[in-house]
Order: structure tokens, then sequence, then C-alpha cells
């Protein structure tokens, strides 16, 4: 019978990807791009959209919603996974509101404005049923799977604009955004690129590589070198695994150090950042343990290895994303217009 | 009309009396509803007049920022109104309904707040906190509510010593605290983790006025990067965008019997002070964690 084996083959598919998911996280399994996560999520929740059960877009919210917290809970440092459910789930609320007939785009935050001059309390449980919501949403979602495929050759369209010739940039560790953004450059432009190796995975060997095979003059320093050439560079360009809330950042570590670094010298610091990678949360204290990675090599030494660093806002100049370039400032803005505030907390 | 002034000023200082944890703002709100429902007027303009009046003569009786940005906020929301409806009564009717509404979601937004700002405080925290300020209170509550260790300094806050009101708050919370004198925040700063502070109003610019002393917590913060915190009411946002101390209007900075009574204002001593957008880190309000850009954002879609 089709319905059961769909449903099976979907709950298959679910269990797979939290494994690998899980599996990832510990260094265990094969190391996945942010971008190739994204593209995954959002092409299995197409996948439940199409072939779960459900009636009513609070249904399909309650569903998402629950598979979505089980992702996150699978792998936390992930953050493009819970971005992606949030777009989703926003995704449905404006094919609702547009199946219903109201122009709900602008009611979508709470406002002073909306505090002043509402007539009551809305009812919005999502409980009607439109027979168009289901092929809407999948196309919507097809459409935001063309938005990610889209995302590096967007922020690579770019580059121009912003490496001039003969300058000298530097990136640290390996980022495949940063790495299409300085090949697409260098197809007109010469420069050099010095690269901080970013201990203890050293990702930054593999990035001097691939960008010397594409002809450009690449320079490895070590981190703890990075103040003291500082003064030589023109411009550091650095990718992200996370861009919070408050225009902060979630990136590899060493990229504080880099970023005050270059505050010193006043340097501008640009951050390639596809907009999947934007996420609600603001950095708190307790953020802590989850930038750690516990090493046991010796019995009695615990080593704290940090995987991500926090950058604050002040000392990052402009981010560039696939819509175009940004103040950190400005990102609260960008926020509100990816997600609804009610699926900041899944 | 000096009577009908007395007689609004006394139904604002009963409704303060009924309920001390009730922000001034909302006291005035309310006020300005019960004004609205017994007016006599025929015409919506009429209406605007009398309600301009009536909000000059409440903050004739309590010159805060707070009070003068509540009676902005109603006016904007009858002006609102007023467009929609065209016939007065039935105007009246939508407005008074509405009125009713709108000051059952601002007494929910305290709470609101307390659940956005309770996580950032840590266990084992150390808090810097500046006078007497309800919405830090139930901030405090709200993580003490939830079995998290902190302790917290507050600032004496002269001249009225604000700030033993809210030690005492705290003491009966079981919060550990200390009183410090206004003059050692410096002192303290090393010690402390992050520093809340309420606001009095939250002008567009995102910089906040708040009681004579945040200024100088701001900036010593700033110098010993430690994160500053403000928590406030939407309600508090006001259309003001001063550039320096000197540009806040003098009839916030000093109480309404001062204004009232004396000659020479340059010899008084003013109750608030003007912190800038670049020394806070982030805003706690009922519409959620924003940045300071963020606020004028929300002015424009209100008042444009």
């Amino acid at each position: 019978m089709p319905g059961p084996d769909k449903e099976t083959d979907l709950t298959e598919r679910i269990e797979a990807f939290l494994f690998d998911l899980n599996r990832g996280g510990s260094g265990a399994g094969p190391l996945r791009g942010s971008a190739e996560t994204a593209r995954e999520t959002t092409a299995l929740l197409r996948r439940i959209t199409a072939q779960a059960r459900w009636s009513s877009a609070g249904d399909l919210m309650e569903i998402i919603r629950n598979e979505g917290r089980r992702m996150t809970a699978a792998q936390p440092s992930e953050t493009t996974v819970g971005n992606m459910i949030r777009r989703v789930l926003k995704i449905i609320r404006e094919e609702y509101a547009r199946s219903r007939g109201s122009s709900e785009e602008a009611d979508q935050q709470e406002s002073l404005h909306k505090l002043l001059t509402s007539g009551g309390v809305s009812d919005e449980n999502f409980r009607q049923p439109f027979a168009a919501l289901k092929p809407n949403v999948i196309e919507a979602i097809n459409e935001l799977l063309t938005e990610l495929e889209g995302t590096t050759d967007n922020i690579a369209m770019q580059a121009l604009e912003h490496i001039h010739s003969n300058e000298v940039i530097m990136t640290i560790g390996r980022s495949r955004t940063v790495e299409a953004f300085l090949k697409d450059a260098a197809r007109k432009r010469k420069f050099h690129v010095i690269v901080a190796e970013c201990a203890p995975f050293c990702q930054g060997h593999e990035m001097a590589t691939s960008l010397s095979k594409a002809g450009i003059e690449t320079t490895v320093i070590t981190d703890a070198a990075i103040f003291a050439v500082m003064s030589r560079v023109n411009k550091v360009i650095i990718g992200t695994q996370t861009v919070l809330a408050n225009g902060g950042l979630r990136a590899v570590n060493g990229t504080h150090t880099l970023a005050l670094a270059a505050k010193h010298h006043s340097t501008p610091l640009i951050v390639c950042a596809p907009m999947f990678k934007l996420s609600p949360q603001v950095r708190r204290l307790s953020f802590l343990s989850d930038f750690y990675r516990y090493c046991e090599i010796l019995s009695k030494v615990n080593v704290h290895c940090p995987v991500f660093d926090y950058v604050p806002p002040e000392l990052i100049t402009l981010f560039i994303s696939n819509i175009g370039g940004h103040a950190p400032s400005y990102i609260y803005r960008l926020m509100s217009e990816l997600y609804h505030p009610e699926d900041h907390e899944l | 009309s000096d009577n009908d002034c007395l007689k609004l000023v006394e139904y604002f200082r009963a409704q303060m009396r009924k309920d001390p944890d009730m922000a001034s703002a909302v006291a005035a709100i309310r006020t300005l509803l019960e004004f609205l429902k017994r007016d006599k007027g025929e015409t919506i303009l009429g209406l605007r007049e009398s309600l301009k009046w009536a909000t000059d003569c409440l903050t004739g009786e309590d010159s805060s920022v707070a009070v003068s940005s509540g009676g902005e906020l109603f006016l904007r929301f009858i002006s609102l109104t007023s467009l929609e409806h065209q016939d007065l009564s039935r105007c009246k009717k939508v407005m008074e309904e509405r009125g009713e509404l709108f000051l059952e979601k601002i007494s929910m937004s305290r709470t609101k707040v307390a659940k956005l700002c309770h996580t950032f405080i840590k266990d084992g925290a150390k808090i810097l906190t500046h006078s007497y300020s309800r919405v830090v209170l139930r901030v405090l509550e709200k993580a003490a509510a939830e079995k998290k260790r902190f302790s917290v300094y507050v600032t004496e806050s002269q001249p009225d010593s604000a700030g033993r009101q809210m030690a005492e708050a705290l003491r009966k919370l079981n919060v550990p605290v200390t009183v410090v004198l206004d003059a050692a925040v410096g002192y303290v700063l090393e010690k402390v983790d992050l520093v809340i502070v309420g606001a009095e109003g939250v002008v567009e610019s995102g910089g906040i006025i708040n009681k004579i002393g945040t200024y100088q917590m701001a900036v010593c913060s700033k110098a010993h990067n430690k994160p500053f915190y403000v928590v406030a009411e939407s309600f508090k946002f006001v259309r003001l965008y001063p550039l320096n101390q000197q540009d806040v209007p003098d009839k916030f900075k000093y109480k309404a019997d001062t204004l009232k009574t004396v000659q020479n204002l340059s010899e008084e001593h003013p109750m608030i002070d003007y912190t800038p957008p670049s020394l806070i880190t982030l805003l706690f309000t009922d519409l959620g964690v924003l940045t300071p850009s963020a606020v004028s954002d929300e002015l424009i879609k209100l008042y444009l």
C-alpha cells in the first residue's frame, strides 16, 4: 500500500539524516559544508511536506517543528538546520495568509503600531484547510532550494567590487564561500593572499593549496603570526559558521584574534556569509559550552579545544551575502524578513 | 478648567496609589482613557485638543519622560483610530474598546521582558544595576525563580537613595545584594559580569534616558568591556533625538515642583541623564531583543 510505505520511507530518511548529522559532529563522518547541510535539510522538509499526513497548516507546522527539534538536538552546533526549518515555517505562514486572502506580510512582527491599532486577539491557529496549500508550499520550498544553490555564485559575483589589484588579503582556515570569492576576483585581478593555518585542524593548508592551483599567490602563516603580519594587510576576508542576531559571529577559533588584530590596525574586516547562516540566536554567556570539544590525549590533563569563537559586531566592517552588502547594525532587519518571531524558539 | 485639572491629577494619583507597581506611563494612559470616556466633545478635533490639555495637566504633576511618552502614544492612538472611523460616536466606542485592549497588553509587557532577559543571567553571575527599577526587579525575580544563583550590586543613587529601596526588595527575594556608592561604580566593575538597567525613556537613536548616574555606569562598562543591557517596555519609546546631555529638554531633567518654583534652573541638580546608543549592548523590550539601531525602526513604523 502506498500510504504506510511512504511513511516508513520518510521516517527512514529522517533517521538517516539525523544519524549523518550526529556523525558529522563528532568528527567521525565526512565533514560537510553548511551549504550541503542546508540543501539536504530543505530537501528533507520538502519531502515531509509532500509525504507526511497533514490536513491544515497548523498540523504541518507542528510536524516540522517536532522534526526540527530532533534535528537541532542531534547536532546543536550546526545552526543551518534550525535556520532552514524556520525559513520553511515562515513560508508556510505566508502561503497560509495568502490563501486566506489577507495581506499579512506587513503584520508579521510585533510592533508598537500593531499594539495600538489591532482590534482584538488574533486567532491565528492555522486550522483552516486549503487544497492549494500543499502545492504552493512545495513550490515555495523549491524556490528556496534554487536560492540556496545560487548563494555561493551570488557572493562571488561581488568580488570585483571589493578586491583591487596588488592588494594583500588575509583570511583564516578554509571557507568555501571565501574560496569562490577570491577565485572569482583572481580571474581579472592580481593580488596576494595570506592564509592563517588555523590549528589544530589546519584547514588553512587545504585552502592555500586550492587557491594556488587557481593561480593566486598564497602564503601560509601560523596563527601566532597574525598580529605581526597584519600591518602589511589591506583587507581581511573571512567566512563564518553562523551570523548571530546582534550582528556578531560564531566562527572558527582564531577569528576573534584576527578581528582584534584587524581592529587595532584599522583594517576592514569583511565577512562573506550567505543568508542561510543567519540565526535568530543572540550570544549568551552560556554559549561557551557549545563552543568546545574535548580531546583526551593524556589521562590527567584536560585539553580544552574550542572549535568556535564569538566575534562581537563592533569588530566587523561589512557582511557580503547573496543579497548584497550590509552593515552589522542592519542584521536585525534581515532577520525580521527571513524568520517569524514566534519561530525563534523551535 | 483648573478644577477639572485637579480632578484629573487626583485620578492619576489614585491610580498610582492603588497599584504602586504600575508604571507611571500606564497610569497616565489609564487616566487619559477615563478622561476620554467622560469627554462630552462634539468633534474629533475638539477631542484631540482636550486630550492635549489633559496630557499637559498630567506632565504638570509628574514631569518624567515616561508620562510624556505615554501621553504622546495615547494621542497617536487617537489619531490612528480616528482615521478609520469618521463618525464621532462610533469612533469613541472603538477607541474605548481598543484602549482597554491596549492597557491589557501593556500590563503584560514586564512579564514578556523578564522572560526574554532572564536567560542572559547565567548561574554565578554578578550583576550591577542602578537605582530602583521595577522592570529590573521583575527580571531578577524571574531569574531567582528559575533557581539561578547570582549576586547584585546596586548603586545608592542619590539624591533620593532609591537604590536602598531596590536593595530591600532584593533582600526579600533572598538575593545577596550590596549597596555601593555612586562613586564606586568604576571600582566595583572589575568584579561584575554584566550590567542591567531600566529606562525612563528610550529615544529615537536607541539611547536611553534614565536616572542620573546611568551614563557614567555605561561609560565605565564600555571601558571594562562588560555588556550593558537595558530593559524597558515598548511604551517608553519617545520621539526625541538628543545629541548630547544639553539636548535633553529641561522639563524632563527636573521634578515638576522644581520647575514651577525655582527661578534659576542652572543651580539645580538634574535627575536624569542621556546614555548614547554606542554604549548599549542590547535592549530587552516586549517587542523582542533589539539592538539600538532597531529602535528607530519601531518608532518610524508607529509615527510615520
